[in-house]
């Protein structure tokens, strides 16, 4: 069983066809890349994926559950399997390192919780063993908007294992690092990939990126899968072929 | 055929000018129809004279009772602004754009906040005195039904203002809608929750002094039974408590708020291995002490207040019989003609606040006047501070009851609030058109009429609709202190039990009041 399955995806926004007839599968502990520019529906197919959208027609399948049906406690249930990190992080910058963490266990907490102290013991202490994987332990009380960029990314990461997911969707997680940081938050991802066998999409637009870390690449242009293959069998000049030219007149 | 290359002219412009020019016109004509001039003020110094003979010296009320009455009123306006946050929140959540339900749950909560915000809090308190009986709990919830339309609305702006990610992410994960709320939406308007709430405790800390001429407990009670009886020693002594109180409490909520707007961020010491909870540093130890404090002042307020479910409850049974008593409104033939005397003070209060406030906005702005600013800004925060009951009560017994007294009174606050607005939108034009003038050579006069001043206009005009629209309510509960206009009506009618009066108060207030407010934001839209 595929752990994501995409059946003939189409999504429209007014007049906007952001998804084309989108189909493919993802295996269980597969690294897939979405390549493309901004606004070759990436985003908007990882959001498909945990049922941030809807699909207008098709099907979208993640870990055996048709998405675009669920709804209520189950769409919950299955959000909570599937972790999400985002470009900007997301973080409550007011709120300690640690308590962002902790949101990521909403899921299978019952109730709101308000402070760190509402949070079981257990919890913070699964939280911060998690923040000790992405090497930011020490900065557990800090308030989250004192940290930079690259280790609110990794707190993003954290706050996603919170969740115990099985998928980990990753939507351009690295497009606002610097190049080094962009290194250490892909290396962590892999590393966290393989540890706990998670299926793993990520959208990135740097081919460079892509082919370092992907299993395989899937490529976007305009809404439609243009490149679909493992990314040993790639090349640059290949998988650059997605932009179509498009990198050399600039923003087509 | 001829093709039209130009875009038809605007009318809205024209329109928004003229309706201005007739606004100022009318604000003129009604300083001179009130008798607001120099003989008038001329004649009110020799007042002042004997007025300052009879109320001197102080006479103030042994240091128990002062305390008593302190207390009652402070524990008043506590629950009111309580009662008022916790319905503006849950009415918030409905109402803001990105968390409502349903278009419908939206609208109708929005509804609610503009009614709110329309009924006078003193109309409110009369039916509540009437449906529950003398004591605090009518203030309380006459204020703090009324206090909805500002908090509530606020707060649903606070949230139509958040940052979605976090809220998104917290989705992602998960959660269900209320744990949304609590983790995504709530720590993000937290700061702005409880500013607002700390601004409208000023302001129903003014108002509740105001409400004990209809009746609500403590100091405004005292000053007002003081003045029936003459007793002007009394009463001014008690008035100069309130003073000083209001003083105080602006000036700790303000250092309150500025601490929650503009945190200073501090850096814990790094966690130690093992370590679950934060360190007590400083910093936590006084947030916790202010978590700590509030809930005290809370709770002391609930139990100082005296509420008895029962008296609530049982009164409810008789409300349909109560609310009978207020229909059918009554247009007693005196009311037309007063409530245009409280639209007279109001404009006439505008017209003379502004020709003060704009100046003194102007220099307690850091960009027009570094060297005077500050000086400027202190002085407004003083003018700000001072009730504008005591400014009336001082106007009322130097130039007499009536309309005079109380637009007066309203001018000077109108400096305060207008002189701010001011000041802060002088302040948040943009300074690099400001640069590029004193770049060519440009004197400070040529920089701030021809760089300055025309960014800032727009809102200028705006903040003084804004005025007006808080003019004509404050006008309108002014006047049962004996500052003319309909508010004296209403404090008659519920003296005399003639309900339906108040009724038809309300009607006549009510449509006043929104006819102004669509007149602004007609104006708003094209003034920009």
């Amino acid at each position: 069983m595929s752990a994501v399955r995409f059946d003939g995806v189409t999504k429209r926004f007014g007049h906007t066809i952001a998804l084309h007839d989108v189909s493919f599968g993802v295996e269980p502990g597969e690294v897939v890349v979405l390549l493309g520019l901004s606004g070759s529906g990436k985003s908007t197919l990882l959001r498909h994926v945990d049922g941030l959208h809807t699909a207008t027609s098709g099907t979208v399948a993640a870990l055996g559950t048709d998405v675009g049906q669920a709804r209520g406690a189950r769409l919950r249930d299955l959000r909570r399997r599937i972790g999400f990190v985002f470009q900007q992080f997301h973080l409550v910058g007011s709120l300690s390192v640690l308590e962002n963490v902790c949101t990521g266990g909403l899921g299978r907490l019952r109730g709101p919780r308000l402070g760190l102290p509402s949070y079981p013991k257990a919890v913070r202490l699964e939280a911060l063993g998690h923040l000790e994987r992405v090497g930011l332990a020490p900065q557990a009380f800090q308030r989250a908007d004192t940290l930079s960029g690259g280790q609110q990314q990794r707190v993003a990461v954290a706050r996603a294992l919170m969740q115990r997911p099985e998928i980990l969707l990753a939507d351009e997680p690295v497009a606002s690092l610097d190049p080094e940081s962009s290194a250490q938050v892909m290396r962590l991802i892999r590393e966290i990939a393989a540890e706990r066998d998670l299926t793993v999409l990520c959208s990135l637009h740097q081919v460079e990126l892509a082919l370092a870390w992907a299993d395989r690449i899937i490529g976007l242009r305009s809404g439609r899968v243009v490149l679909d293959q493992p990314a040993r069998t790639l090349d640059h000049t290949a998988a650059a072929t997605i932009y179509g030219g498009a990198a050399l007149v600039g923003s087509a | 055929m001829t093709v039209r290359t130009l875009a038809r002219p605007k009318t809205g412009p024209v329109a928004a000018t003229l309706t201005l020019l007739a606004l100022f016109a009318l604000a003129a004509w009604a300083v001179g129809d009130l008798r607001i001039n120099v003989a008038t003020l001329v004649d009110s110094a020799g007042n002042a004279a004997d007025f300052a003979g009879r109320m001197l010296p102080l006479d103030f009320p042994p240091a128990g009772e002062l305390l008593k009455l302190t207390g009652q009123t402070l524990s008043i306006v506590v629950c009111s602004t309580l009662l008022s946050v916790v319905i503006s929140i849950v009415l918030a959540v409905l109402a803001a754009g990105n968390t409502t339900p349903h278009r419908g749950a939206r609208f109708a909560s929005r509804a609610v906040i503009v009614a709110a915000r329309a009924v006078p809090d003193v109309v409110l308190a009369i039916v509540f005195f009437r449906v529950f009986g003398f004591g605090a709990m009518a203030g309380i919830l006459a204020m703090g039904l009324h206090s909805v339309g500002m908090v509530g609305k606020l707060y649903a702006d606070a949230i139509e203002q958040i940052d979605e990610g976090p809220r998104a992410a917290v989705r992602a994960g998960g959660a269900a809608g209320g744990q949304e709320l609590i983790a995504g939406v709530l720590p993000q308007v937290l700061p702005a929750l409880v500013a607002t709430a700390l601004h409208r405790l000023d302001i129903n800390l003014r108002v509740s002094v105001v409400l004990g001429f209809v009746g609500v407990d403590g100091l405004g009670y005292a000053i007002a039974t003081s003045l029936r009886e003459l007793d002007y020693r009394r009463g001014m002594a008690l008035a100069l408590v309130v003073l000083i109180l209001c003083v105080v409490v602006e000036f700790l909520s303000g250092a309150i708020r500025n601490a929650l707007l503009r945190p200073k961020v501090t850096m814990p010491p790094p966690r130690r291995a093992g370590q679950v909870s934060p360190q007590w540093t400083m910093a936590r130890i006084g947030k916790t002490g202010y978590a700590v404090l509030t809930l005290v002042i809370v709770l002391a307020s609930i139990w100082g207040a005296h509420l008895s479910a029962g008296q609530f409850f049982g009164a409810l049974g008789n409300l349909g019989h109560t609310l009978s008593l207020f229909w059918p409104p009554e247009f007693l033939p005196v009311l037309a003609g007063d409530l245009w005397e409280t639209v007279k003070i109001a404009l006439a209060a505008t017209l003379l606040g502004a020709v003060l406030a704009l100046p003194f906005g102007a220099l307690a702005a850091r960009n027009v006047a570094p060297n005077a600013a500050r000086f400027f800004r202190l002085l407004i925060v003083g003018v700000r501070g001072i009730p504008e009951l005591v400014l009336a009560i001082v106007f009322v017994v130097i130039s007499g009851l009536g309309p005079v007294a109380g637009a007066l009174a309203l001018a000077v606050g109108v400096v305060g609030l207008l002189g701010k607005l001011v000041a802060d939108s002088l302040e948040e034009v943009d300074p690099g058109v400001e640069q590029a003038l004193r770049a060519t050579g440009a004197g400070r006069w040529q920089v701030f009429f021809s760089a300055t001043l025309p960014q800032a206009a727009p809102a200028f005009v705006a903040h003084v609709l804004y005025q007006l629209d808080v003019n004509i309510r404050s006008a309108t509960l002014l006047g049962i202190v004996g500052a003319g206009g309909i508010g004296f009506d209403l404090l008659n009618a519920s003296r005399v039990l003639e309900f339906g009066a108040v009724t038809a108060i309300l009607a006549l207030v009510f449509v006043v009041v929104m006819a102004v407010e669509l007149l602004a934001v007609g104006l708003r839209r094209v003034v920009r």
